[in-house]
């Protein structure tokens, strides 16, 4: 009973806070000076964020289906155990989870703490933002059935199977994340007395529904971390002084990349933007952006931060980087696409 | 902070989230924001949210909830952006962000299928961007010249013209205002010094050929310039 108050209580506050905030709205609007940065930031970063949170939203309810619906067995049972099938088959799992780079990032722990192998995890990680239908579909609306597509879709394939391997290496994947996280999240399927994919269907969905909430809070807070910091860096770094500098095979590949970073735009859409840069910059270059930003970028490093040791964190954006840059910049000095 | 109270403070935040994410698609505010064929994916994303909110609420009703230890600071961050989006008023990107993000004079936007569009666009139905991209893709832009144009956009001075120009200018928005890129066309006008920046103006005149930067750009002699509210839909969609 003293819940039903609470919560009634909490929500009339809720009202009045609301009440409140809309008659200020209009004080604010009447000339309450602040610079103009300020609103470009708020703007920016609701942007991103409105644009971002769906898909976090989207892949912490994918989380909590496969905690309640799928058990290891299954998952030992249908993944290869060599390490380079488990790679490839990682690689090619965002056509089965079709979720970006936002949502991966949980279904990847989760799918972790029901036992999957790293090297699988890892290509899961870092392909599926790119291979998976949606961006396939939207890369080649942008693009045609040409060199762009298929490298894209290549490279990142090939770049997630050989971090993924090196990964490998690791033979547990508790190891990889960071181990305070996991305890909390096996908690409810430690009690073996109750586990996660025991109950009704009601039950279970309302268990999913009670995980992804829980999640979007663990996560969501990282990802509004990276937005603020992309919205500040977008208001204050000039993107035209970094545009300035990209000439040059090897230039221009670190400038999209750095470019890529700094906008922090899901790779759903990313396929359009990079379109403003065609015919001023090198189709390597191009690619870099297209291939290294889903992996990479700073709301991804901040929800990479919170499920990974930093150290695998560290390894994972170095490989990439390292990877992207090799292979972008042999495309510009020995194939013109 | 208890866990009971941990728990009704998120509930209300998701619950918060998702009003947020409908309000702003009902209010079309929303598009100060996204680019518009993303409003399918905030309304499933605030129906997401509520559905998330009133299970949590249920759950802390009959004390069920998950067993999650995620640090109690986190529940002020997602307040972060609540914060922000119930209380800033909202106000689309203005000339102030274009010091940063420069202006787009080059835009390969849309490819080869959109020069089809073009040239079945009567020319005073053309945007700013429109216009910027008929320069980029004719080989004679001479042949606009004369053409009657009809823009609306807000100015702004950049420090590149004449005493007699602004650049009515527009951001362009793929995906959500972070890729957001400005167009904008010289205007010339003997009264230009008098209007401030970040005014919204209505410009019709004629085309005529200048240049920017040394390449080919396109220059409305103004016939009239109204002041205009700023539009519903202040940003451009490519």
């Amino acid at each position: 009973m003293q819940r039903i108050f609470n919560s009634l209580g909490l929500l009339g506050l809720a009202v009045l806070l609301l009440l409140a905030v809309l008659g200020l709205q209009n004080w604010a609007a009447a000339g309450f000076a602040l610079p103009d940065q300020f609103f470009t930031l708020s703007t920016i970063f609701l942007g991103i964020f409105i644009e971002a949170a769906p898909f976090l939203l989207l892949g912490t309810l994918a989380s909590g289906l496969v905690e309640v619906f799928l058990d290891r067995d299954a998952i030992q049972r249908l993944m290869p155990k060599n390490a380079l099938a488990g790679a490839v088959a990682g690689g090619l799992l965002g056509f089965v989870f079709p979720v970006c780079e936002c949502g991966v990032i949980p279904l990847t722990r989760r799918f972790f703490t029901k036992g999957l192998a790293p090297a699988t995890g890892i290509a899961f990680l870092l392909a599926s933002p790119v291979i998976n239908p949606i961006v396939v579909a939207s890369t080649y609306a942008a693009y045609g059935w040409g060199p762009i597509l298929f490298w894209r879709i290549g490279l990142s394939l090939f770049i997630a199977v050989t971090v993924g391997l090196v990964f490998a290496l690791q033979s547990r994947s508790a190891q990889l994340l960071r181990p305070t996280p996991l305890i909390q999240i096996s908690g409810a399927s430690v009690d073996h007395a109750h586990p996660a994919t025991a109950g009704s269907l009601g039950q279970r969905l309302n268990r999913a529904l009670l995980i992804a909430g829980d999640e979007f809070f663990e996560m969501g807070r990282f990802l509004i971390i990276g937005s603020l910091v992309a919205a500040l860096l977008q208001t204050v770094v000039p993107q035209t002084a970094l545009l300035a500098v990209g000439s040059g095979p090897l230039l221009s590949v670190l400038v999209m990349m750095a470019l890529a970073v700094l906008l922090s735009i899901c790779s759903t859409v990313d396929a359009f933007v990079s379109l403003a840069f065609v015919g001023t910059f090198t189709s390597g270059s191009i690619l870099s952006f297209l291939v290294f930003g889903p992996m990479v970028d700073i709301k991804a490093v901040m929800l990479y931060l919170q499920v990974f040791r930093r150290k695998t964190v560290l390894y994972m954006v170095w490989l990439t980087f390292l990877l992207t840059l090799l292979a972008t910049v042999f495309i510009n000095l020995n194939l013109g696409i | 902070m208890t866990e009971p109270r941990y728990a009704l403070l998120k509930t209300v935040m998701l619950l918060g989230l998702g009003t947020y994410m409908l309000y702003k698609t009902l209010s079309g505010t929303l598009y100060f924001y996204i680019n518009e064929r993303f409003t399918w994916l905030v309304l499933l994303g605030g129906f997401v949210f509520l559905l998330l909110g009133l299970a949590a609420l249920r759950g802390y009703l009959r004390s069920t909830m998950a067993h999650s230890h995620a640090a109690n600071w986190s529940v002020f961050i997602v307040a972060i952006p609540l914060l922000l989006g119930f209380l800033v008023p909202d106000r689309p990107l203005d000339s102030s962000a274009l010091d940063t993000r420069g202006l787009t004079t080059n835009t390969g936007l849309g490819g080869g299928a959109w020069s089809n569009v073009e040239l079945a666009m009567p020319s005073d139905q053309r945007s700013v961007l429109d216009w910027v991209r008929s320069f980029n893709f004719a080989s004679d832009p001479a042949i606009y010249a004369g053409e009657p144009a009809d823009v609306i956009g807000f100015v702004y001075h950049d420090e590149r013209l004449g005493v007699d120009e602004f650049l009515v200018g527009r951001f362009a928005v793929t995906c959500c205002v972070a890729d957001a890129f400005a167009v904008g066309v010289i205007v010339q006008t003997p009264e230009a010094a008098e209007w401030p920046s970040n005014a919204w103006v209505h410009v019709s005149g004629e085309i005529a050929v200048g240049r920017l930067d040394g390449k080919p750009y396109p220059v409305i002699v103004a016939g009239s310039i109204k002041e205009v509210p700023v539009p519903p839909q202040p940003y451009l969609f490519p």
